[in-house]
């Protein structure tokens, strides 16, 4: 095992020794800044308003009308929904809403967004540390060594995963000193409102967070992992990076219009993106949390399974 | 052959009965040989003759269609981490990763066997005289120090069996030089067995034991290098007082076609073993020799003997 230890290293060495590495980080430093200083700076930030009941109480008859209009549309119902009863409460409650961005708002939006952009990296990462070694032929000068296929298989997509934690990490700690910095480090006892099946309540930011990051990283997971099997299937890096980058953007607008097919359910990109659960509106209602993981689980099997067979079994030509 | 004592030993790399198919095509057609611990091995054959998928079926990038390869005694297909243990190997180009160092492409190689400490590393590299140039990118090397580098690291964990795919190639008079006197060392004193593929053909001669020529996977032949040489008709160079006479002489009493290049010279076709025959044929014949030369055929005109002149198939 302190072998396979020697593996991590050799890949991480290879990860981050090459410069595509060095400016992925850029990438993810520059965006977060870039989107601190626009939230920023870019519009003024609102003043604190004084009579906030009465326009709550305003905003609620508004969306209380559109609400009685729609038809159909469940997802923006849903939202009008949520609004309104998370006004309500803070009407109730007397939890005056925090005018403009907050070190909290920042953090839950960059995690949102930027998770994105590292599943990109990652999907990169993983095909490149898979695929690439085929091409340049280095894949026959490692694998004339007493290490199992399968280890040095493992070692590479346990590495670019832990390549995932470094941009997470990065990621976190930026936004909160940024969102700090730029917003103020106040708030910090702020209450979170978490809307669920109608009712509201009351939680902590940091959970919020935390839950944010999780639950974006399913759909990061299952992305990379596919990449991982594609890499290996193929043994063509780019194939496994336009494949699994073009799958992840278009599978939510094809999902999408696809809500309608009872089978859509089982599509793996219809149970990515686990949010569809704290958000109330499963892309088909006998959708639930339950099946979406079971599903997840099913795929991951295979893709490890396949991708696995065939990095392990066929011949190096190259 | 090698001797007695040796042969009695465990052979370093045995292939038994070894087949490959891509597809309906037969690539290796059933190769059997030994090597053993202590000599160097030719592998020879025309391009394409499967030289080059031979050895990727003993270091195990290819599986075998049938037949079965043992590394020192292990099967490199049930046992594949004992056998591949002992194995040293460039497969064809040595490709490093062009964005590390020389020497963390070593690092890279030292940290999957256990027990090569940081001195051997250093030995390797003063050994393949890297020393100036280790830390540079291997993008900004050249071909030769490419070639260098791996055979640097083919010998990191002081394998028993060395397979060296055209190693030569690249390297400079100096660089052949020393590999070849590196690689004598190698089997003569640590008693490893080495495989050399080369399409110099003059190399291999200076450079190798034993030859095993093969061509369209088929193996045709398995000589030490001087019986590959002086096998099948070679040819004497016998100088004489009367040229024309001699020639004539060896025609009438042994139907052997002799030229006479010039006056005092003449060229009889014989084999090896015949030489004394047509020296006695003269002698008896009063014709005064003064020098018999045997005219060793090369390598290259042997090899193109056997494969029938012909390269690629
Ligand atoms: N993946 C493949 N599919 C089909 N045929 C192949 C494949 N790989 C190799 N071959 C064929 O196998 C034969 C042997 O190839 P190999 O590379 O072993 O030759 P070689 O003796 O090393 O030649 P060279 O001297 O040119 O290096 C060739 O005829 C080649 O066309
Ligand atoms: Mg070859």
């Amino acid at each position: 095992m302190s072998n396979f230890v020697g593996l991590l290293q050799n890949e991480n060495m290879k990860i981050y020794r090459r410069s595509s590495a060095k400016v992925m980080m850029i990438i993810l430093l520059g965006l977060i800044l870039a989107a601190g200083l626009i939230i920023r700076f870019g519009s003024d930030q609102p003043k604190s308003d004084p009579h906030w009941k009465q326009t709550l109480i305003q905003d609620n008859k508004v969306n209380q009308k559109q609400l009685a209009q729609m038809k159909g549309n469940k997802q923006v119902a849903n939202y009008l929904k949520k609004t309104i009863a998370i006004n309500k409460y803070r009407i109730e409650h007397n939890l005056k809403p925090s005018p403009g961005e907050t070190i909290w708002n920042f953090m839950e939006d960059a995690a949102g967004n930027l998770i994105l952009v590292i599943s990109v990296f990652t999907i990169i990462v993983v095909s490149t540390s898979i695929a690439s070694e085929f091409d340049t032929g280095t894949i026959k000068l490692l694998l004339i060594r007493p290490i199992y296929r399968t280890e040095i298989l493992l070692s590479k997509y346990i590495s670019a995963l832990l390549f995932t934690v470094v941009c997470l990490i990065t990621l976190f700690i930026a936004s909160w000193l940024l969102g700090g910095l730029l917003f103020g480090f106040g708030g910090v006892n702020e209450a979170h409102l978490v809307y669920d099946h109608g009712t509201v309540y009351q939680s902590s930011w940091t959970l919020a967070i935390w839950k944010g990051y999780l639950l974006n990283c399913v759909s990061l997971f299952m992305t990379v992992t596919f990449a991982g099997l594609i890499a290996s299937v193929f043994r063509n890096g780019g194939l496994a990076i336009g494949l699994s980058i073009f799958t992840m953007m278009a599978s939510s607008i094809v999902i999408t219009l696809l809500g309608r097919y009872d089978w859509v359910k089982y599509v793996l990109f219809a149970n990515t993106d686990l949010t569809q659960y704290t958000t109330g509106t499963p892309i088909r209602d006998e959708m639930t949390l339950g099946f979406s993981l079971a599903v997840l689980a099913v795929y991951y099997i295979l893709f490890i399974f396949i991708g696995w067979a065939f990095y392990t079994r066929r011949d190096i030509k190259a | 052959m090698a001797n007695n004592a040796e042969a009695a030993a465990q052979p370093a790399v045995r292939l038994e009965h070894v087949s490959k198919k891509i597809g309906r095509k037969t690539i290796i057609d059933d190769l059997s040989f030994d090597i053993y611990g202590g000599e160097v091995f030719g592998f020879l054959g025309p391009n394409g003759a499967g030289k080059t998928t031979t050895i990727r079926m003993i270091v195990g990038l290819m599986r075998m269609t049938q037949g079965n390869i043992y590394i020192q005694g292990h099967s490199i297909k049930g046992d594949f981490k004992q056998a591949i243990r002992q194995v040293g190997a460039i497969v064809e180009n040595p490709e490093m990763y062009k964005f590390l160092t020389g020497y963390q492409n070593l690092i890279h190689y030292a940290r999957m066997i256990p027990g090569i400490s940081k001195e051997r590393i250093l030995e390797v590299i003063k050994l393949v005289e890297l020393q100036g140039r280790i830390h540079e990118k291997v993008k900004h090397y050249s071909l030769g120090m490419r070639q260098r580098l791996g055979v640097a690291q083919a010998l990191l964990h002081h394998p028993s069996v060395l397979i060296l795919d055209e190693p030569t190639n690249g390297l400079d008079p100096q660089g052949i030089h020393d590999l070849r006197n590196y690689l004598h060392n190698l089997s003569r004193e640590e008693h490893v067995a080495i495989i050399v593929s080369s399409h110099l053909l003059s190399e291999m001669q200076l450079m190798c034991d034993r030859i095993g020529i093969i061509q369209k996977g088929k193996l045709i032949g398995v000589e030490t290098v001087n019986d590959f040489i002086e096998k099948g008709s070679s040819k004497v160079r016998i100088q004489v007082d009367d040229g024309r006479l001699a020639a004539q002489t060896v025609k009438d009493k042994l139907a052997i076609d002799a030229v006479f290049i010039d006056d005092t010279t003449l060229e009889v076709p014989v084999e090896h073993e015949k030489i004394p025959v047509v020296v006695d044929t003269l002698v008896v014949s009063k014709i005064k020799i003064y020098s018999v030369i045997a005219v060793a055929k090369s390598l290259e005109d042997r090899f193109l003997e056997v494969t029938g002149g012909k390269s690629v198939e």
